[in-house]
């Protein structure tokens, strides 16, 4: 919708190596370096972080944590996110149209985040230094953008300065335009900065980031569309429903507005819609949503997990499970774009491993220690095979 | 339609007129550019397709590097049987031993025709199986260094389906030979 659609597909079996063998086989290649099951075995077996940084070394990560003395989680997850941001940028710059574009809309996510999060901290009058720090790599934009954020006042015209005097440059830009526009047409002055009102911008944009790219997806065709359809689905079906779930108890879940408000935030993309959507905006409580998601057999058994409640598992680690189980199939098959879009993200459920792992031995937390989904495990449930492996 | 026609004796009758009227020679180095010129083309698109694959997955894995340049050679393979075949029906191609205008009226036509479109076929054999051989091998090879840089014992395996693919192209060889077998042009009249 607001992105101009691809010059060319990504070509089927017999053309996609041509223009994009090399970077396909680059990220294929890097599917090595995930950790193994021994791996995980070794660190969760640690004392101290001392010892987790001498197993580190043995995996691919080893370059990552030589320059570092002494590990905690956060210098953990900053070393292996530079190294994904390392390859990641790698991959960029080998990639050709329509390859370029794609993996263009993959940062697009970490660009909206590190507006929102520039956004929030110029709220509590942060240091622009310290936040600009804190952003993630893989989203950055230009420095002088990214400067002139906080230096925005929050007067009568609210974000139609903002888009206008500063996210008009970045590529995420239209997605607020898009914002602003659907928020004057519904009403409503949108001036003043408030907590809440951040979090709902960062879900609209979530939200026309995800239509978006659904949208490009499809244009590119072949098994690109049907891979990326797939996931982006799954990744809309997660926004809705924690969006409704995180409602409860806020103003977001008054009558009144849940039809104004919570249902312009559901992507219009997804197993959910439109049947489902339209089933969620009328949720007041959890029992009314379980009872929706009870019609969608592949969100009946997520919900399962947090209706039974307690402390093991909650409905976000039913996510990643699904998540993972979801990205590892992208690899399945070649000639097709969602294995650039599936590294990232099993990249990202990795480091979230690593920084779990640290701090359950930081903290000496033996027992909570086994709570991570790890990637390509032989031991995964959808692997057990009949028994004979 | 009977307007259109035309009553010249300049103009043809049609297709069935232009086919069977052109030059006996003229099919042969036809079927010895296609022969070659399409066989080339698979191979070069067999080679694109696993070369890039080849190289991106040796990044991250050299070792792979020079086993997988097998796939490499598959695709070689087939560009070779175009260039046999090629040079086979260039050597039966022969030019009379007495130039004239007209042929005599004893030349071996049966033969001259026979030799013509034996050898146009016998390339169009070689040269369109060896594309579709060329493309799979490329195919089939760029899986092969992808899956060797992640697990060595899959190369073999997938090597085996590079051989199936590779088989296609030696058909299109063993038929082109056997359909210019008895192809040759006369140089003499019959006695």
């Amino acid at each position: 919708m607001t992105t101009p659609a691809p010059a060319s597909g990504a070509g089927d079996m017999s053309t996609f190596n041509i223009l994009h063998g090399f970077t396909e086989a680059l990220v294929r290649g890097m599917r090595s370096s995930f950790m193994r099951d021994s791996d995980y075995h070794h660190m969760t077996q640690c004392e101290t972080l001392d010892d987790f940084r001498l197993n580190m070394t043995e995996t691919d990560y080893s370059e990552s944590v030589a320059d570092v003395q002494t590990l905690t989680p956060s210098g953990l997850q900053e070393a292996a996110l530079e190294k994904l941001v390392t390859e990641f940028k790698y991959l960029r710059m080998q990639a050709v149209e329509p390859l370029g574009r794609f993996l263009d809309f993959v940062t697009y996510e970490y660009m909206i985040e590190n507006i929102m999060l520039l956004l929030k901290g110029t709220l509590s009058g942060r240091d622009i230094n310290e936040l600009i720090a804190q952003c993630h790599p893989l989203g950055l934009f230009k420095e002088s953008t990214m400067r002139s954020i906080p230096t925005f006042e929050p007067g009568p015209r609210g974000y139609d300065d903002l888009y206008q005097t500063v996210l008009v440059d970045t590529p995420v830009g239209p997605y607020f335009a898009q914002f602003l526009q659907d928020s004057a047409m519904h009403g409503g002055s949108r001036n003043v900065l408030e907590e809440v009102e951040i979090e709902i911008i960062k879900s609209s944009l979530i939200k026309y980031w995800i239509e978006d790219f659904a949208a490009f997806c499809e244009k590119l065709g072949g098994d690109t569309a049907t891979v990326m359809g797939d996931l982006l689905k799954a990744r809309a079906d997660t926004n809705a429903i924690n969006i409704t779930l995180n409602s409860f108890g806020t103003p977001l879940n008054e009558p009144g507005m849940r039809f104004s408000d919570r249902k312009r935030l559901y992507p219009a993309v997804g197993h959910l819609y439109p049947a489902g959507t339209s089933m969620l905006v009328d949720v007041g409580d959890e029992d009314e949503l379980g009872r929706v998601l009870e019609l969608f057999p592949q969100y009946s058994s997520i919900w399962g997990v947090h209706a039974a409640g307690g402390s093991e598992k909650s409905i976000d680690d039913a996510f990643y499970e699904r998540d993972v189980h979801q990205l590892e199939l992208a690899f399945e098959g070649q000639m097709h774009f969602g294995v650039f879009y599936a590294y990232v993200k099993l990249k990202e459920q990795e480091i979230r491993n690593l920084v779990w792992i640290t701090e359950c031995i930081l903290q000496g937390q033996k027992d909570e220690i086994n709570k991570f989904v790890p990637v390509f495990s032989q031991h995964a449930p959808w692997r057990k095979v009949g028994g004979r492996r | 339609m009977a307007d259109s026609t035309c009553t010249s004796e300049f103009c043809n009758a049609g297709w069935a007129e232009i086919l069977t009227h052109m030059s006996p020679y003229g099919y042969a180095n036809f079927g010895i550019a296609f022969g070659l010129g399409l066989s080339v083309v698979g191979a070069a698109w067999g080679i694109w397709l696993t070369g890039a694959s080849l190289v991106g997955a040796a990044v991250k894995a050299p070792r792979i590097r020079s086993k997988n340049l097998i796939s490499v050679i598959f695709c070689e393979a087939t560009a070779i049987y175009g260039v046999i075949m090629a040079i086979i029906l260039a050597n039966k191609v022969k030019k009379p031993d007495e130039a004239t205008y007209f042929l005599d009226e004893d030349w071996d036509f049966p033969g001259f025709y026979y030799a013509g479109y034996g050898m146009f076929s016998a390339g169009l054999s070689v040269g369109l199986t060896n594309i579709a051989s060329g493309v799979s091998v490329g195919i089939a090879g760029s899986s092969c260094a992808i899956a060797d840089a992640q697990d060595p014992s899959l190369f073999v395996k997938i090597l085996i389906v590079e051989i199936f693919a590779s088989a296609l192209g030696i058909f299109g060889i063993i038929v082109g030979i056997i359909q210019s077998n008895s192809c040759t042009f006369p140089i003499a009249p019959l006695e």
